[in-house]
């Protein structure tokens, strides 16, 4: 597909999705199957792009959308524009594949659902907003389409909206990622008040060409950086995503494992060659990254809710992301970004699939389905591998990248950190597949009826099993050049200063596979068969354990900040609003002239008498005032 | 625009006020002759309105178009040739006013025809206010200009205490006594100019080119008179008590011309009397304005946290949006001040929206607290799907007529201040986080059977609020159509910088 058409990508899913939206009710099956013709065609277009995509980056196509003018002279342009590089490409590649199975997916988990046709539309709108926001060549309109998605993302957490936990997530998602993108929207501006533009390649010039003040600029970026760890998740904006989990399930795997939430990662990638010129900033992300990694993956460690273990390992990986950003290494924050879009949905639609056989998401309630559902406990257990990074599967190469650019790039207690991160991954993806899928069943009534899903799940299932498999191949010189990149994926997705072809770090390698299959073997003495050592690892250290349990007390935290200082204070202004201004401003001069008046009237005898006295005085008083400035 | 055009502008005012006189002919009991009759006048008004604002050629050297006079008085005591005339014409900002007014006019009519008491004389009333609001925002004559704002708000004071509820005695007076006392000031500050300017006529076009070189020390005097006393009636912090009770007492159709347009009328004298006629006194009293603004957006936001009442809610979120025309305003750059006025018309067009809305659920319910409700998207769901509508807009989601205007002002005030900038950029997140509240509470979660009664909205608000969404998203989306009228002209005023 020619380069300049790229802006069909988002056009076609956002008219299915009027289209669904208005007249769904009138179509036959609510419309699903126009949804997923639609994305189809995305898909098949957008790796008609990739094939195209010379390697180049290239602006392509742009439109004026308002302008200021003093009628004359145009003061001000803001225009909308798409822009595709090899950055843009890896976001194509894991958005369309991974949109397009979660809706074939979706066909068998949502059916029946009282608005079936409305999901579908939703996951239209996402898709739209989605691709908008990987297209657009300037700030603006990724401001736009980050709304557009967390729009999509609220409305799709709230989808059973009848469940008040439900709503009460969607709010808490919103808003929080709303507090980040208040930094978002301020950095955008302060950026084109130092650059006196949106586009990004011309703020990426301007600040390369030192036109920034340091200090300014060290401020802009972190205002910026703010807005993705709001939308990725990271610490301390972080407490949305588990919660976000009351969404259906193709969501969390659509939306908060694969698509929307690494939308923070893709911003400080875009923005990298900004955040390289001041690196204070970059160190940042780079802590936050590191901090959210180990953060999270400990809390994934005692978490019993299927759904919230994958939750925290989502912002733990996104933290993985963020850690290569902060060494600049772009090429291996998205080379895990796209590992990490498909073995991390196919996850979340394993997950899915037990959910959907058996109406239970606590583990300590599952156990023992491998004989009932064989194919969602192997692709599942799969995937748990891919992640937990054990060589050959995806997650291995990705996360070696990760490990080595920290080598290189960081002080040693990063990488020491992400290693120990990596035998945490590795704990409690075992845990997690072992209560599941081994064992003894813990609740007989669950297990009786729970069943193998049907195709349309399974084979979603089983293609996002072959992509954690060899997606990871990517990276070597050999698969690129059959796919048309020569050099591997780290020849393509940057050149220049951070591009370097793929080489295995054998140090670094097998270091990283010994941490992972120590952790594997963590796992195993504990939650193998044997109750008593599970209950042996939570009482190694109750007050750890608590802490865990407790998610460090930081949702306690903001919630009394919400409930004391917030709505204090919002108490305190509107009884200064009541009381102060309208109560005595405003009544209170009302009723003082009315008093006054109730006063004065008793001056208004009606008897002439007392009118001749007045006069009388007032006439003397003139008199003696007259004489005595003469 | 030709200036034959000018009899355009001159049916805007006449046709609703012959309306009026047409209806006092009607009976009473003809209730669907009368719905008949304003359904045709509304159509007629938002036909002309629309006419207005498409044909105001933005490209053209000419600021003020279809301008057309009339005298009235001159040549007696102090004034002189054209002292006193009927002058009609709009410039780009009058333009986008006139299609505001078209439209919640419209709106507000369909919605007032299942009002049962006295709805002739509600009409009547209605009408008069609504040709006042033309009449202001069309004039070009000052003394007439302060007859036709008179106009616009003295039928309020009948129209919240006859049909209004919740203390509308309370209401009515407030607004009311607050609103007169603004005017005595826009009245003092109007014959200040022209005394000051020595010509002897209320001509605008005269006083635009001579008033602002009325000297310095009278424009600071005469500025804040206009600020005060306009600004009251847009809601201007610390002059906005009125605002909640106001609303929450008024009937549907008044909340939504009173926040839909009359604040604007507030707004807009600001613009005509103090920015265009006084740049000296408004360079100086910028940042004051500015501060309140500001203090006014953050105030309304955090006093709509805790309110329960739906509508003292919407009537704080007022305050708050109309904090940030003034912050627009106060920027004395072109995109910032552009932004004021589009923040006018999308503030216009989305409130109206909301007042719709809540009068829709309370005419049934009788109750509008946000805690006694949940679930009512089950119950309502056209009705929630509106309101949702009209909430991403209010918080400013990309894509809706809040964004643009939003945007216009925070770029206008980063350039200024971004300290202030950073304040105003976190209103809007306080904003979402108050409606996502009422979300939560009314919106979702089980149904509360005590509502099980309640119908969805009726076909004509159906009607309504889809041209006022249907508004919000050509803003949203089509913005220059309003941002190329609206900038050509503020970049005429005196003392804005580009």
């Amino acid at each position: 597909m020619d380069m300049e058409h790229v802006w069909l990508l988002p056009a076609i899913p956002v008219v299915i999705f009027a289209v669904i939206g208005l007249f769904g009710r009138l179509l036959p099956r609510g419309g699903d199957w126009l949804a997923i013709l639609g994305m189809g065609a995305v898909t098949v277009l957008a790796a008609l792009a990739i094939v195209d995509f010379q390697g180049d980056n290239i602006a392509v196509w742009s439109e004026e959308w308002m302008k200021i003018s003093d009628g004359s002279r145009v003061v001000e342009l803001i225009e909308i524009s798409t822009y595709v590089d090899s950055i843009t490409v890896v976001m194509l590649t894991a958005v369309t594949i991974v949109t397009l199975m979660v809706m074939v997916y979706s066909v068998g988990y949502m059916a029946g659902d009282s608005r079936y046709g409305w999901y579908f539309a939703l996951l239209s709108f996402f898709a739209a907003a989605m691709l908008t926001l990987v297209v657009s060549g300037n700030l603006l309109m990724l401001y736009l389409a980050w709304e557009g998605v967390g729009l999509a993302s609220y409305l799709l957490i709230g989808f059973w909206w009848e469940k008040q936990s439900a709503a009460e997530a969607a709010k808490k998602a919103f808003i929080t990622t709303r507090i980040g993108d208040v930094g978002l929207l301020i950095g955008i501006i302060l950026l084109w008040r130092g650059s006196g533009s949106f586009d990004i390649q011309e703020i990426i010039h301007h600040a390369e060409s030192g036109g920034f003040d340091q200090t300014y600029l060290t401020i802009t970026m972190l205002f910026l950086f703010a807005g993705a760890v709001g939308k990725s998740a990271q610490f301390p904006l972080h407490v949305w995503l588990p919660d976000a989990m009351e969404g259906p399930t193709p969501v969390s795997a659509l939306i908060h494992a694969a698509t929307m939430v690494v939308a923070g990662v893709y911003l400080v990638a875009r923005m990298l060659p900004v955040f390289d010129t001041v690196l204070i900033a970059r160190d940042v992300v780079l802590y936050t990254g590191l901090i959210t990694a180990v953060m999270a993956a400990s809390m994934a460690l005692v978490t019993s809710d299927i759904k919230r273990v994958l939750a925290y390992s989502t912002v733990s990986q996104l933290g993985f992301m963020f850690v290569a950003l902060g060494v600049g290494a772009v090429t291996a924050a998205m080379f895990h970004l796209l590992t990490h879009a498909f073995f991390k949905s196919l996850l979340f639609l394993g997950s899915g699939s037990v959910i959907h056989a058996t109406e239970e998401q606590e583990v300590e309630q599952l156990g023992g389905l491998r004989r009932k559902m064989p194919a969602t406990t192997i692709t599942f257990t799969i995937g748990a591998i891919a992640l937990a990074g054990i060589v050959p599967l995806a997650g291995f190469w990705s996360k070696d990248e990760i490990l080595v650019a920290a080598q290189e790039g960081a002080p040693a207690i990063a990488y020491i950190t992400l290693a120990a991160t990596a035998v945490l991954t590795a704990v409690y993806s075992t845990r997690l597949v072992l209560l599941t899928f081994w064992g003894e069943p813990k609740n007989r009534s669950v297990h009786e009826h729970a069943h193998e899903s049907p195709p349309v799940m399974v084979i979603p299932l089983l293609i996002l099993t072959a992509l954690a498999v060899v997606s990871g191949f990517v990276a070597l010189d050999g698969v690129g050049e059959a796919l048309g990149f020569a050099g591997g994926i780290g020849e393509v997705v940057y050149e220049g200063a951070h591009g370097h072809a793929y080489a295995l770090n054998e140090t670094v390698a097998i270091g990283a596979t010994i941490a992972s299959l120590f952790g594997i073997g963590l796992g195993f003495i504990y939650w193998w068969g044997c109750a008593a050592r599970a209950e042996a690892a939570r009482n190694w250290a109750p007050e750890l354990h608590a802490l865990l349990v407790n998610r460090y007390y930081i949702d306690h935290l903001y919630q009394a900040t919400i409930d004391r200082v917030i709505l204090g204070l919002s108490g305190v202004v509107g009884w200064f609003d009541r009381r102060v201004i309208n109560e005595t401003g405003v009544d209170g001069s009302a009723q003082g002239l009315g008093y006054f008046g109730l006063r004065l009237k008793f001056l208004q005898t009606g008897r002439i008498p007392n009118y001749a006295l007045a006069m009388a005085v007032g006439v003397i008083a003139i008199a003696l005032v007259a004489f005595g400035t003469n | 625009m030709t200036p034959d055009d000018g009899y355009v502008l001159l049916a805007l005012f006449l046709v609703p006020l012959l309306s009026g006189v047409v209806l006092m002919l009607i009976p009473s009991r003809e209730r669907s002759v009368i719905a008949a009759f304003t359904a045709v006048s509304s159509l007629a008004m938002f036909g002309l309105s629309t006419y207005v604002f498409v044909a105001y050629d933005y490209t053209s050297a000419e600021q003020f178009q279809g301008v057309r006079a009339w005298d009235w008085i001159e040549n007696a005591g102090l004034l002189g040739e054209h002292g006193i005339q009927l002058k009609v014409g709009v410039d780009g900002i009058a333009a986008a006013m006139v299609l505001l007014t078209g439209i919640v006019i419209m709106a507000g009519t369909w919605v007032s025809w299942k009002i049962e008491h006295r709805s002739k004389d509600f009409f009547i009333l209605l009408y008069v206010l609504v040709a006042g609001v033309y009449g202001t925002f069309v004039m070009l004559d000052t003394f007439v200009w302060f007859f036709f704002y008179e106009l616009a708000l003295l039928p309020m004071y009948l129209l919240i205490g006859v049909w209004g509820s919740t203390r509308k005695e309370y209401g009515a007076m407030k607004l009311m006594m607050m609103l007169v006392a603004g005017s005595i000031l826009i009245f003092t500050a109007i014959f200040g100019m022209v005394s000051a300017t020595g010509a002897g006529t209320f001509d605008m076009e005269v006083m635009f080119r001579l008033a602002p070189d009325i000297d310095r020390n009278t424009q600071l005097l005469l500025f804040p008179m206009v600020a005060v006393g306009c600004g009251t009636l847009a809601g201007l912090f610390p002059f906005h008590p009125w605002s909640p009770d106001g609303h929450a007492a008024a009937p549907t159709a008044v909340s939504m011309l009173h926040a839909g347009v009359l604040m604007k009328l507030g707004a807009f004298g600001v613009i005509r009397l103090g920015f265009q006629m006084l740049p000296e006194g408004a360079e100086f009293w910028a940042p004051g304005l500015i501060v309140l603004g500001i203090t006014g957006a953050l105030y309304g936001a955090i006093s709509a946290l805790r309110q329960d009442d739906l509508k003292l809610m919407t009537g704080f979120s007022s305050v708050s949006h109309m904090g940030y025309v003034f912050v627009g305003l106060g920027t004395m750059n072109v995109i910032g001040m552009s932004g004021a006025v589009l923040q006018m018309f999308a503030h216009g067009v989305m409130t109206a929206l909301f007042f719709l809305l809540i009068g829709g659920m309370y005419d049934q319910a009788h109750n509008r607290d946000i805690s006694n409700f949940s679930g009512m998207a089950k119950l309502m769901p056209v009705w929630a799907v509106f309101f949702v509508i009209a909430s991403l807009a209010s918080f400013g989601l990309p894509g809706l007529s809040g964004f643009v205007a939003e945007v216009h002002i925070f770029i206008g005030i980063f350039r200024a201040y971004p300290v202030i900038g950073g304040l105003a950029v976190l209103t809007a997140a306080i904003t979402a986080t108050y409606l996502l509240r009422m979300f939560a509470t009314a919106f979702f979660g089980d149904v509360n059977p005590r509502w099980t009664g309640l119908s969805d909205i009726t076909r004509a608000e159906r009607a309504a609020a889809t041209v006022l969404a249907a508004s919000i998203v050509l803003l949203g989306v089509w913005p220059s159509w309003w941002v190329d009228r609206i900038s050509t002209t503020i970049a005429t005023i005196p003392g804005v910088t580009l």
